[in-house]
């Protein structure tokens, strides 16, 4: 590997890092497209590195969420139960998904997390940050359950933390606070990842070369932007990745058309 | 906030973030190696491995702790999160 795509895989592994704290998405649905549209790498290969950054976000997000007291572990760790299941039984299945099937799925996974993103962007435009979080208590485990089982099992076929989905049906099923919701799923994703990354990397979809570069640019992304994340505004963050996610589906979409991801 | 998860947020930040520099120091220092010394690029994969790791450490700083307060509950949960994550590591080896 030469110098320049070492680089260049670190600087990606820092932008996705950070973004992804900054705006509160996995840095899953930026490192998978790239790998798989610029760096050629085939679907199942990108979704094995892919799952050591979003182990490497989570833990790095955790250490300062968790110190701050933001993180419910006792809620998290309840629905971890559903959501290492999903991922296991996923990472078995996805071996015998071919790649195109992969890569539709994914496509339409960005389309949704674009979608989501917008929502969240159109309501936190004018909203003040909430400083500290009200008194709660969790209601409705079984649809928090059902939903982490469905988030885990897409972490484990596509690599993404599955933050799009738990996110939403916490806040408004569960009752929990939207930040307290966030910093959850941040905790439970690298256990979530972790459970398909053995699979993965049992099975040799983990290329270290290309891994080792992007985890070291993700770690030092997503310290930094967890530590800056309560002093910028999520707001125009939010805009740039939603702006960056809808690029990659757009090509995406394209490569499939055009016969590509063979 | 009682001030027993005060002190149980404490052990467990404290274990990610041992993690998260152990890895990040192993990885660096193996990507900048791997260009003078062959072994350097095994440094850098002993990184990831100890960031494979983390997850499950995890899990066990907070059974450890559920159990220190004597939280039964939260400690059988943490107890099957990790006999789940020791399943999937288990199968990953032999897929």
């Amino acid at each position: 590997m030469t110098l320049a795509v070492l680089l260049l895989l670190i600087v990606t592994g820092f932008c996705a890092g950070g973004f992804g704290a900054l705006a509160g998405v996995g840095g899953g649905i930026i490192v998978t497209p790239m790998l798989a549209i610029y760096f050629g790498l085939p679907m199942h290969q990108a979704i094995g590195v892919t799952l050591l950054c979003v182990i490497a976000t989570s833990t790095a997000t955790s250490a300062l969420y968790v110190e701050r007291h933001v993180t419910d572990v006792r809620l998290g760790m309840t629905l971890e139960l559903a959501t290492t299941v999903g991922a296991l039984i996923a990472a078995l299945v996805a071996h015998s998904i071919n790649r195109r099937t992969l890569a539709v799925l994914f496509a339409c996974f960005l389309l949704y997390s674009s979608g989501s993103m917008m929502k969240k962007a159109w309501t936190s435009r004018n909203a003040k940050r909430e400083e500290t979080i009200p008194d709660y208590t969790p209601q409705n485990y079984p649809v928090g359950l059902a939903a982490s089982f469905i988030a885990g099992g897409f972490s484990g076929l596509l690599g993404i933390g599955g933050g799009p989905i738990k996110v939403p049906v916490m806040f408004l099923f569960m009752k929990v606070p939207l930040r307290a919701a966030a910093a959850t799923s941040n905790f439970m994703i690298g256990v979530t990842a972790a459970t398909s990354a053995y699979v993965y990397w049992g099975r040799g979809n983990v290329r270290i070369d290309i891994a080792a570069p992007l985890v070291a640019g993700v770690f030092a992304g997503s310290l930094l932007g967890a530590r800056i994340s309560s002093k910028v505004r999520a707001f125009y963050i939010l805009i740039l990745v939603i702006g960056v996610t809808g690029w990659f589906a757009v090509q995406m979409i394209y490569k499939l058309l055009t016969g590509g991801f063979q | 906030m009682s001030r027993q998860d005060v002190a149980a947020d404490r052990v467990l930040s404290f274990t990610l973030k041992f993690g998260a520099y152990t890895a990040l120091a192993l990885i660096v220092t193996g990507l900048v190696l791997q260009f003078v010394a062959p072994w350097g690029a095994k440094v850098a994969s002993a990184g990831l491995l100890v960031l494979l790791a983390t997850p499950a450490l995890r899990i066990i700083a907070a059974c450890g702790q559920f159990l220190h307060e004597r939280d039964f509950k939260y400690a059988l949960v943490s107890f099957g999160v990790l006999a789940i994550v020791l399943l999937a590591y288990f199968l990953g080896i032999q897929a």
